[in-house]
């Protein structure tokens, strides 16, 4: 084994992960322990949160603004309960490297599987919930049909985004610890710029290109289609959307490689 | 000549110095702004070092405070990358450097014992066999759900101890670990250390216990602002290390005279 400056490749990447995938599965298991670590209800907590979410936007969306979705709570919780994996994994995972300092830099340990941990963690939260959102769908006399072969595919899309762009956002924050409380910030804008709360026929025709260009809404509005249209999501766009996530991932981790042998200093 | 295990081809480490303002985002953007944004500068701390170790050999690494020790053990570990050089070792290294790292203060002992052994590349069901192990040697059998933060200092660098050697490494790299505990564990530590002294282990160890060094390494490398100042028998170096700081002792009673 040679150790030299660290390789920026994301086929380094890979087999790393490959190397460590018992180490990875064990912080994993522990990010979900912790979160549930003296907590009563415990998972009912990752129900809970889109649940009253739902209840919440449902009433002064469904009801008070009448936005005419039909079977709101069905649209609303489509989209919300991906988004929800989406902002926990942006939230712990800008803050992973330096919520690692008893690791990076004291002992031997690779540091990129603290920002992948968040969003597989977060991942097998939305898993664990999704039997709840096919009871609503069931609930409300809606169907399921041939779309759903797609989930695995936009889940796998959905993961690499968020690797990618945390990368890049988890490495910053070492340098600059603001990040945190931007990155919140932004979020919860980008929550309104997504339809989510709404359906995106709303959206007058000349803003639509640039709100349906965010990558982000491309991914939430795929799942409203498998849960909620019971359609075939923009296939196209999905492609777009997965090949941007593949570069984020190789541009995203040849930067925290580069600046790799500066973390352990600066935290 | 056998293999060196660890091998270190003409190494400097810079490490950078910086202020603590740097974290803040506006402040560097208002630095910048404003012209007096300073770069930062480098301070070398390993100089120009090469080193090779061969299989089953036990390395002292003496010198004061601030010359270099740590960040050697860290450079050879693969914990910090040299700025300058190369660094090569063959074999599983475990490393027990400072106190506490590699432990999740919220997560209980047991876990912890877990995850460390995962993390020093063991399978997590030898890590569960090997549990009750640990927890006797580091006498915290009492203490197994709770979590690490709860312990005291010198219980956790006894759980430290205690899995760093319990997964059978190639090369094991200690800092200081023998100042830790009372003096009760250093018995047991030593007992256990002898046992890697018998096989084919390569120990590399940071002491400023210089008749430890003297008695238990073959050889001791003297280090003196990050280079090396001497490497050859751990006798040898002890006493030219001893014989350089009577000196300055002496010189510095005859300039206050």
């Amino acid at each position: 084994m040679i150790l030299q400056a660290a390789n920026p490749a994301a086929p380094f990447l890979a087999r790393k992960l490959y190397r460590y995938r018992w180490l990875l599965y064990e912080l994993v298991s522990r990010d979900l322990k912790l979160r549930y670590r003296g907590s009563v209800l415990g998972f009912a907590w990752t129900l809970l949160n889109p649940l009253l979410f739902m209840a919440v936007y449902a009433l002064v969306f469904g009801v008070y603004l009448r936005i005419g979705v039909r079977n709101f709570p069905v649209f609303l919780l489509s989209g919300i309960m991906a988004w929800g994996w989406f902002v926990s994994a942006m939230q712990s995972g800008t803050s992973s490297i330096v919520d690692g300092r008893m690791y990076v830099g004291k002992t031997v340990f690779p540091a990129e599987l603290l920002v992948i941990v968040p969003v597989l963690s977060n991942c097998v939260n939305f898993v664990l919930s999704l039997p709840f959102l096919v009871a609503i769908v069931f609930a409300y006399h809606q169907h399921l049909g041939l779309p759903l072969i797609l989930l695995p595919v936009i889940m796998i899309i959905q993961a690499l985004l968020t690797v990618g762009l945390l990368f890049f956002v988890a490495t910053l924050n070492v340098f600059f610890r603001d990040l945190q409380q931007l990155i919140q910030y932004l979020l919860m804008l980008l929550f309104f710029l997504v339809p989510i709360v709404y359906s995106a026929n709303v959206i007058p025709q000349s803003a639509r290109q640039f709100v349906l260009g965010d990558p982000i809404a491309v991914i939430i509005m795929a799942y409203q289609h498998i849960f909620y249209y019971n359609t075939f999501p923009n296939l196209a766009g999905l492609g777009l959307v997965f090949v941007l996530a593949i570069v984020l991932v190789i541009t995203g981790y040849a930067t925290f490689a580069h600046y790799r042998e500066m973390l352990g200093e600066y935290l | 000549m056998p293999d060196p295990v660890v091998a270190l081809r003409n190494v400097s480490l810079e490490r950078w110095m910086r202020d603590e303002y740097a974290y803040d985002l506006k402040n560097q953007i208002f630095s910048i702004l404003e012209g007096r944004h300073q770069k930062q500068t480098r301070k070398a701390v390993l100089s120009e070092i090469d080193l090779e170790i061969t299989r089953g050999e036990k390395v002292g690494v003496i010198g004061p405070n601030g010359a270099g020790k740590s960040t050697l053990l860290k450079t050879i570990c693969g914990i910090l990358y040299p700025t300058r050089g190369e660094v090569s070792t063959a074999g599983n290294i475990v490393p027990l450097l400072e106190l506490g790292a590699g432990f999740d203060p919220d997560l209980p002992v047991v876990e912890n014992i877990i995850l460390y052994g995962v993390l020093l590349g063991s399978s997590r069901k030898v890590m569960i066999e090997k549990v009750p192990g640990v927890l006797e040697f580091a006498e915290l059998q009492n203490y197994g759900s709770v979590p690490v933060k709860v312990l005291s200092s010198g219980m956790a660098a006894r759980l430290g101890f205690a899995i760093a050697t319990d997964v059978q490494p190639d090369i094991l790299i200690l800092d200081e670990v023998l100042s830790i505990g009372d003096e009760h564990f250093k018995q047991k530590c030593r007992r256990r250390l002898d046992r890697f002294w018998q096989e084919h282990v390569t120990v590399v160890i940071v002491s400023h216990e210089l008749e430890f060094i003297r008695q238990a390494c073959d050889r001791a490398i003297w280090l003196e602002n990050g280079r090396v100042a001497f490497d050859g028998p751990a006798r040898e170096a002890v006493a030219r290390y001893l014989s350089a700081i009577e000196r300055q002792a002496m010189e510095a009673i005859a300039s206050l005279r």
